[in-house]
């Protein structure tokens, strides 16, 4: 009998042993795709390593990674609503698997910080006081409770230090008009002043 | 595709038909529907490339998945309006001006075969084609065409492509370009079919279209530098597909060059936040037959020099694009001058009456446009050359009575987008000197600006 328990442990054990490998392999595999895609593909927009010079195009650089598999799946979703997201992204990742855009965002969070670029001193004071401390008037809540204090992001929470300025602006726009869906983000930033927009995104522009 | 009429003994009809027909270019719904992004991911304004649209290009038209069926469609539909279409005899000049007419339709093949293989292929039918009778009869052929073979290598830390490599075979020169400052997609991206154009143009602004088999290879450096070296042959052979539906047979009807011939290419790229330079040159060494059905005879020679460069703002919703181009040439008439001397030019060949003479071509445009759907556009092009009533001769409207081929003017152009497959377009072309002078210029009493053109355009893409 104790033979036999044996034996179906060691068999139990080798299968999960095999499982296991297999999903590191397939994880290993998943990574090397994204490697290439992201070098070959990808960088033509958001640049190398996703440090992107347009400002037509996010960095991605050291971006929270669950923040990029929830991107990738929403504009596969189609609630990624702005026009650039149909433009440039909905067909490109309609040809991601979820173990492909789980890569990707591996990959790209593991990338260097990219470098602020400072802005006009004014703007950045007063996007940094909001950063920091929301608008209570307008019962805005402090942008740093969820993006962290560095603007660093924190899992789904975007990185948004060292983004491009314009980016950010049109992601609030596209936010507050919720053609980009995001129900919580709208409900924080629905009387943000567009003069608010801009010193906030001079602000995280700046930072690294 | 410009066919240049300086080499060519051609009727006057096809001659000023042909100096100004310009093939649609490139513009193709099959590549969107590869990457499934939109027109305006790779397109400025049909056909200027974005810096991602070079990318996709130079990596062989491979990003994307492959298509089961990879094809699209183009077709032109316009009204031309001459000043004055009439000759010194009150003859109409060219055909089908004032009313609305169809121009051409394309049909393309275009996409990847594999991850380093891709193609753009692209057959035409022109529907306003001229025939050796005067005639407008349709006609169809072999139009642009690019195949390529692609190879990367990444840089050390994975993050870029530091050297972007390929192999490509086309049927014409610069258009394997990536930048709109060079000849083949350069502007003006359309003119009119039926319009009037001017006697002279250098080599590679055209002049080998269609003509020619293309190969060469390129490299693209950390998204700096490209350097590109291709050759030229004939398109006869196994390569006579390139050039399928040119007439071949006509003395005249094509240009035909010997052996080997070179071309260059090298570029400076930058990008730097919303905005793309690139400052380049080019050019090509061509041995050319003066008379395409004498191959055995010699050869004159031409050597095109030109520079160029391009820069481009492109945010949303504003965007400023703008290149130049001058092309520097030298035509060494080796053979037909000796020959003409003689009093016996070869078969229909240049008849020139000196052994050296230079041309040279400026282009200059500028493009604004508003949230990728309306855009204004001024260029200026200034054509000049070496007096030589040999090949710049009198005749009523095509030719030039002083013997020179100087042509400058201006187009200004107006362009709507109310959806990426269709551009509408309001262009005019005026010119200022045609032919040598302003007034007179063909010694039959006519003038430049009776030239100037009024083109009304609607621009499908499906």
């Amino acid at each position: 009998m104790k033979a036999i328990i044996c034996a179906i442990a060691i068999v139990l054990s080798l299968s999960a042993a095999a499982a296991a490998a297999a999903e590191s392999t397939a994880t290993v595999q998943a990574d090397q795709n994204a490697e290439t895609l992201a070098t070959h593909v990808c960088s033509n927009c958001h640049g190398a390593g996703g440090d992107s010079r347009s400002p037509t195009f996010p960095r991605l650089a050291a971006q929270q990674a669950p923040y990029i598999v929830a991107q990738i799946k929403a504009f596969r979703a189609n609630t990624r609503g702005e026009q650039e997201a149909h433009d440039y992204m909905l067909g490109m990742v309609a040809l991601f698997d979820d173990a492909t855009a789980e890569a990707l965002g591996r990959y790209f969070a593991k990338q260097p910080e990219p470098a602020g670029t400072p802005g006009d001193p004014k703007l950045m004071a007063e996007g940094r006081r909001l950063f920091a401390q929301g608008a209570n008037v307008q019962g805005i809540p402090a942008c740093a409770t969820c993006h962290g204090a560095d603007a660093h992001g924190n899992g789904i929470f975007p990185r948004l230090a060292g983004q491009h300025a314009p980016y950010v602006v049109k992601q609030l726009h596209a936010i507050q008009e919720q053609t980009r869906k995001s129900p919580v983000m709208h409900g924080i930033i629905k009387n943000l002043t567009p003069e608010q927009m801009n010193a906030v995104a001079v602000y995280l522009q700046s930072l690294s | 595709m410009r066919k240049l009429a300086k080499f060519v003994s051609l009727s006057l009809a096809d001659m000023l038909i042909l100096a100004f027909a310009a093939t649609p270019a490139e513009a193709v719904p099959a590549f969107a529907r590869q990457t499934g992004q939109a027109c305006v991911a790779c397109h400025v304004s049909f056909p200027e490339l974005t810096p991602y649209g070079r990318m996709f290009k130079l990596s062989g038209y491979t990003i994307g998945q492959r298509q089961a069926l990879p094809v699209a469609a183009m077709a032109q539909v316009g009204d031309t309006h001459v000043k004055d279409n009439k000759d010194d005899q009150g003859n109409a000049i060219v055909p089908k001006t004032d009313q609305l007419a169809f121009s051409a339709i394309s049909l393309f093949l275009a996409g990847k075969a594999t991850d380093n293989l891709g193609a753009f292929i692209q057959w035409t039918y022109n529907n306003l084609n001229v025939n050796d009778a005067g005639k407008t009869v349709g006609h169809s052929g072999s139009d642009n065409t690019d195949i390529r073979l692609v190879g990367r290598v990444e840089n050390t830390d994975k993050t870029d492509v530091r050297w972007l490599y390929g192999a490509t075979l086309h049927n014409n020169p610069t258009v394997q370009d990536v930048w709109n400052s060079t000849p083949a997609f350069g502007y003006p991206f359309t003119v009119p079919p039926n319009g009037i154009g001017p006697i002279a143009g250098t080599l590679v602004d055209g002049a080998l279209a269609q003509q020619v088999a293309g190969m060469g290879g390129y490299v693209f450096w950390n998204r700096t530098v490209y350097a590109e070296l291709s050759d030229y042959r004939t398109a006869d052979g196994v390569f006579s597909w390139l050039r399928a539906g040119q007439d071949t047979h006509t003395p005249g009807g094509v240009l035909r060059l010997k052996g080997n011939n070179p071309y260059w290419r090298f570029a400076y790229n930058r990008d730097w936040g919303a905005n793309s330079l690139m400052v380049g040159t080019y050019g090509l060494i061509a041995d050319v037959y003066p008379d395409d059905t004498l191959p055995g005879t010699p050869t004159d020679r031409y050597t095109d020099v030109a520079v160029d460069a391009q820069y481009q703002y492109i945010t949303d919703p504003n965007t400023v694009t703008a290149q130049a181009t001058y092309i520097h040439e030298k035509q060494d008439y080796r053979a037909s001058y000796p020959a003409t001397l003689a009093g016996n030019p070869i078969g229909v060949g240049p008849t020139p009456a000196n052994p050296r003479d230079t041309l040279r071509t400026a282009k200059l445009k500028l493009s604004y446009y508003y949230d990728h759907r309306y855009g204004a556009t001024l260029a200026v092009f200034d054509t000049r050359g070496t007096l030589d009533s040999g090949l710049y001769g009198t005749g009523s409207v095509g030719g030039s009575n002083n013997g020179k081929p100087d042509s400058r003017g201006y187009i200004a152009e107006l362009s709507y987008q109310p959806i990426q497959y269709l551009r509408l377009m309001l262009q005019y072309t005026g010119f200022d000197k045609f032919n040598g002078a302003r007034r007179n210029y063909d010694g039959f009493g006519r003038t430049a600006s009776d030239n100037n053109m009024l083109f009304l355009n609607a621009w499908f893409a499906f």
